[in-house]
């Protein structure tokens, strides 16, 4: 475990300034809250707040899927790796250094959304509900993102993961609603998207259980594809 | 007792995602080092020795064969706390030197206080202790070097597997690292040592191993290395001047140096003529004669030795 504090720590440290980019979002959100008339301009407020969140889960995935890469290409990772450090602790440690990164946003997003928002006449209730669904979404992104991160480079991994996650939304467009849960990241967001200061949110509980677990699953996949890995070969 | 390191027919081979051509970067590589000594693992570029000692550490997995590091299979994470690594071009996080080699004792197990302690007392071995608050992104070359070697020691292993520890540091740092080593065997640790820097091998090391072209090519006690039992250097007395006309005078003293296959014909002579043979020693060679004739195309099979 305490392997991967440290190396979750060291991640945040080293992820300091697109952390700080991401946390711009909560600073234009306070600045609306200071300088406009929050009722008046309540439904543009929510567009804000809404964008901050899909850039949350953005940041989770680019996190994700480059996290690996930037190491192996530096060649950090073969001093960390040279100590006790198994390579399911160095993939869990990522994992809670994106989770610590994005924790940090959306909590300080909640509470500036709280003031802002709240201030404005959206439910706190729905606001808090919302930013569960969307922590959950954001942690099975970055499992994925991470899974693609042990084989490919950042680009693709990205591209893969947008891909992977975005079939079960495009499937549910054609072939039933039910295709949106099947991974249910997309769906978690969505909630979101279509909230509203007259509707209340109800959170699917099946659906964040089913993320839930299958962040799990990807979180022992990329584990054991990490361990299958020649980590010094030349990652270009 | 376990040993230190060993490779049992260790094969690796590289193949593109794209592209049919397969690097084989070991073939059939078999090595045992003990406990205790101080082994040096010469080749030229592209030999395969980072290649072998990636697979040591478990960055890597072999195409074939398997291996042991300190009696445990290659990639034990738990092994690795009692062993230093030290990478061919060290690459280190930008932080304060101190701090960065106690987060790398962290990453051993050891307490903050512990790490903290060690952090200082390598960085002082290295030399680096009145710089160890600032950030090693300011440092040059060689000093991050200086600190890439106390973060490999900064677990005090048993085990130290340094890969080029003196490529890119001055002479002086580089006798601060060959004192470190030598206290480091003094002290009953393991050392294997890849390295280019020949002379300081020959200094330091108790055997040494040379790959080329990813199959070891000779393994030896350095000093039986060095000696050349196809040559030797004959000194001897009384005998009449002009009776070998290859020989040297010196202080009175006859030099002779001749093949091996003479050396019983030419004693005889000596003491035929009724000289007196004061010494029969085998011409030494430097490692450097010898790497030269191992790597080159033609002499790549095994000869003599502890062959593989």
């Amino acid at each position: 475990m305490k392997h991967v504090i440290l190396i979750a720590i060291n991640f945040v440290r080293e992820q300091r300034w697109p952390i700080l980019v991401l946390m711009s979002w909560v600073v234009a959100l306070s600045v609306l809250g200071l300088a406009v008339n929050a009722r008046a301009n309540r439904d543009d407020i929510l567009f804000i707040f809404k964008q901050g969140a899909v850039y949350g889960v953005v940041f989770a995935v680019f996190f994700g899927a480059s996290a690996i890469y930037n190491e192996r290409k530096t060649r950090r990772i073969l001093a960390v790796l040279s100590k006790s450090v198994g390579r399911g602790e160095y993939v869990t440690g990522l994992l809670a250094g994106i989770a610590f990164s994005t924790g940090i946003y959306w909590f300080s997003m909640g509470v500036t959304a709280t003031w802002v928002l709240g201030a404005a006449g959206f439910s706190v209730h729905t606001l808090w509900q919302a930013i569960a669904c969307l922590v959950v979404a954001c942690m099975l992104s970055a499992t994925v993102a991470v899974l693609f991160s042990t084989l490919m480079n950042p680009l693709f991994a990205t591209m893969a993961t947008f891909l992977f996650l975005g079939i079960p939304a495009v499937a549910a467009t054609r072939f039933g609603s039910s295709w949106a849960h099947a991974l249910p990241a997309f769906f978690l967001i969505d909630l979101l998207m279509r909230s509203s200061f007259d509707s209340n949110l109800v959170v699917p509980w099946n659906s964040v259980i089913l993320a839930v677990a299958e962040s799990v699953f990807f979180w022992l996949t990329a584990w054991r594809v990490f361990a299958q890995r020649d980590i010094a070969v030349a990652v270009d | 007792m376990p040993k230190a390191l060993q490779f049992e027919g260790i094969g690796k081979e590289y193949r593109p995602l794209f592209g049919r051509r397969i690097v084989a970067a070991l073939k059939d590589f078999s090595l045992d080092v003990e406990c205790g000594e101080v082994f040096g693992f010469l080749g030229p570029n592209g030999a395969g020795k980072t290649t072998a000692i990636h697979l040591a550490m478990g960055f890597m997995r072999p195409t074939q064969g398997r291996g042991w590091m300190l009696g445990r299979p290659f990639g034990d994470a738990k092994t690795r706390e009692r062993v230093g690594f030290l990478a061919e071009n060290v690459a280190l996080y930008h932080r304060p030197a101190e701090q960065l080699v106690g987060f790398y004792g962290a990453l051993n197990g050891m307490t903050r206080g512990q790490s903290k302690r060690r952090a200082r007392e390598t960085l002082e071995a290295v030399g680096l202790l009145p710089e160890g608050r600032r950030n090693v992104s300011r440092f040059s070359r060689g000093m991050q070097q200086r600190v890439g070697l106390a973060q490999a020691l900064v677990n005090d292993p048993e085990l130290l597997i340094l890969d080029e520890p003196t490529s890119a540091l001055d002479p002086l740092a580089r006798v601060a690292v060959r004192e470190l080593l030598i206290a480091a065997r003094n002290a009953g640790k393991t050392v294997f040592l890849s390295s280019h820097l020949l002379s300081e091998v020959e200094l330091i090391c108790d055997r040494v191993g040379v790959l080329n072209k990813g199959k070891l090519v000779r393994v030896g006690k350095t000093s039986d290395l060095l000696q050349s039992r196809a040559e030797y250097d004959i000194t001897a007395r009384a005998i009449p001047e002009g009776s070998f006309p290859e020989a040297k005078t010196v202080d009175g003293a006859v030099h002779l140096r001749i093949p091996s296959s003479r050396q019983r014909m030419v004693l005889e002579q000596i003491w035929a003529m009724g000289g007196e043979v004061l010494s029969v020693n085998p011409l030494r060679r430097s490692l450097e004669q010898i790497f030269l004739e191992l790597t080159s195309d033609q002499s790549s099979n095994p000869g003599s030795e502890e062959h593989r």
